[in-house]
């Protein structure tokens, strides 16, 4: 089910990633966005809490 | 001179004195003058270069002191990675007079193996979307069909192989973009294990997701691009530091004793393929079964869970590569990476970080699942090659990809070609192997290809 999101809500997003969108630009992407956001709501499902990332901090940096 | 030698026949005949670097070089340049203005492959031409490599080569080979088996081999590379002195520009608006001061690791590594550089190919803008018609330069087409897609972003060199133009060329891949362009050429295509072959020099895309691999006619020709590819390079982070195998010591082994592991939910369910590449892969098993491989399926998490992940990582990353650029420059990228990546301005930290912590189960999953393994056999691409014009903007959200899990895990993977489907495009399959287990890859793959006769036809491009 894709996520939604309020048009208020939406242009608080955008204005934080000061990205210069046209209102055509804008549309384009309110428009996946519910999709997309739904790709990371899957990811973000409950996992246990020890559970490490992929990547770790490598000490000897090359 | 046949147009259409693989590198493996070429090299036996130049070391016999019987193919010249030159004339062979020369044969490839007049082929590609002719015929892509139809399918638009290459975005530069290095004519002078190519013709002092070609006469370097031939010089060391009558001498007797010829470097191996690229040594006066026609190639090219994407254009995303690094040549000195020679225009890179990611086919993109933004980089449309960069002209590099240093090659890239891999063009310094098959330089120094001999090859003969062509040019620089067609790909997706910066190595992702595609196809885009509002670029600098027009994408490439499919040499099987030039009214279809080729599939990216190494779509320059995907229809260059196909069309012999080159003998073997440079792709990268960093959700499928190796295996999807070879898969709808018709060719082979090789991501290796993260880390084995070096990133530095090449334009970046998502760091965690990169990898930089061959794509040529054949199997055995990707193994002789790819070990003059591999290595250490203390210089790339991502880089593993560990002894690179011949990757064509096993070619001659057969499939014979193979545990092969078909992940069918990922193509008939989860994302089901035309009956085309299906009825492929089916043939292929069969044909592994009747040389003397163990075949069962396996089941893993839904392909949803590794595409998703997948999909945060590389737009998480290329937005922040990306960043600078988008902020200043939004209208300078085409429409569609431009709208893919600034997607990536929406993702958070903790959802980036919960991400990169689902990797690492999905890694383990899939670790376990090989453990009693040697292959895995899924699709590469879903069918075949769409019509240019019908491919959709957001189809990389629309449906999982196929190849994205082995970009999450970094496995290596391959695309063989298994035919023909309903519309006359090749179709083909996808082999994954244990990581660093390249040999055994190409073993399967090369099998495959000497079992079958889908190497003997080639593209009519007039």
């Amino acid at each position: 089910m894709p996520a939604t999101i309020s048009e208020a809500d939406f242009d608080v997003l955008v204005a934080k990633t000061g990205l210069p969108l046209s209102a055509a630009q804008r549309a384009t992407l309110r428009e996946v966005y519910p999709t997309f956001q739904a790709i990371i709501d899957r990811v973000s499902a409950p996992m246990p809490r020890e559970a490490e990332p992929a990547l770790i901090f490598p000490v000897e940096q090359r | 001179m046949d147009p259409f030698l693989t590198i493996a026949e070429a090299a036996k005949l130049i070391a016999a004195h019987k193919l010249s670097p030159v004339e062979l070089t020369q044969a490839c340049l007049a082929r590609i003058r002719k015929y892509d203005d139809k399918l638009h492959s290459f975005l530069l031409l290095t004519e002078e270069r190519a013709l002092a490599d070609a006469r370097a080569a031939e010089a060391r080979v009558m001498a007797g002191a010829a470097k191996g088996p690229l040594d006066g081999i026609p190639i090219a590379h994407k254009d995303i990675y690094n040549t000195a002195g020679i225009r890179t520009t990611g086919h993109s608006k933004l980089l449309e007079h960069n002209v590099p001061s240093a090659d890239s690791v891999v063009v310094q590594k098959w330089d120094a193996a001999g090859t003969v550089m062509l040019g620089k190919l067609a790909t997706h803008e910066f190595a992702m979307g595609g196809p885009s018609f509002d670029l600098p330069w027009p994408p490439a087409r499919n040499p099987w069909n030039t009214e279809h897609f080729t599939a990216g972003s190494s779509s320059g060199t995907g229809a260059a192989v196909a069309a012999g133009f080159i003998l073997g060329g440079t792709g990268s891949d960093t959700g499928g973009s190796i295996r999807g362009p070879a898969a709808l050429c018709g060719i082979a295509g090789v991501k290796p294990t993260y880390g084995l072959s070096s990133r530095r020099g090449v334009l970046p895309l998502s760091f965690t997701l990169d990898h930089t691999g061959p794509m040529a006619w054949t199997v055995e020709d990707c193994a002789l691009l790819l070990q003059a590819m591999a290595g250490y390079d203390r210089e790339d982070p991502a880089s593993a530091d560990r002894l690179v195998p011949d990757f064509t010591a096993d070619l001659s082994k057969g499939a014979k004793g193979l545990r092969i592991g078909v992940v069918r939910h990922f193509y008939e369910t989860d994302h089901p393929v035309s009956p085309g590449v299906k009825a492929g892969i089916d043939a292929a098993l069969d044909v592994y079964n009747q040389l003397g491989a163990e075949i069962r399926d396996v089941t893993l998490s839904p392909m949803i869970e590794y595409h998703a992940a997948g999909t945060v990582i590389i737009t998480a990353e290329a937005y922040a590569v990306h960043e600078p650029w988008l902020k200043t420059r939004f209208n300078d990228y085409g429409e569609l990476f431009r709208d893919r990546i600034a997607l990536g301005a929406f993702i958070s930290a903790a959802e980036y970080v919960q991400t990169i912590r689902r990797r690492r189960i999905l890694c383990l999953e899939l670790k376990a699942a090989m453990a009693d393994l040697d292959i895995l056999v899924s699709a590469s691409q879903p069918g075949e090659a769409p019509r240019i014009d019908s491919v959709p903007k957001w189809g990389n959200l629309e449906k999982p990809s196929l190849t994205m899990p082995f970009n999450l895990t970094g496995f290596p993977a391959m695309s063989v070609c298994t035919g023909f489907g309903a519309g006359g495009l090749p179709v083909h399959m996808q082999l994954i192997a244990k990581p660093f287990a390249e040999p055994t890859l190409f073993r399967a793959g090369h099998a495959y290809e000497s079992a079958t006769q889908w190497r003997a036809t080639r593209p009519h491009l007039g």
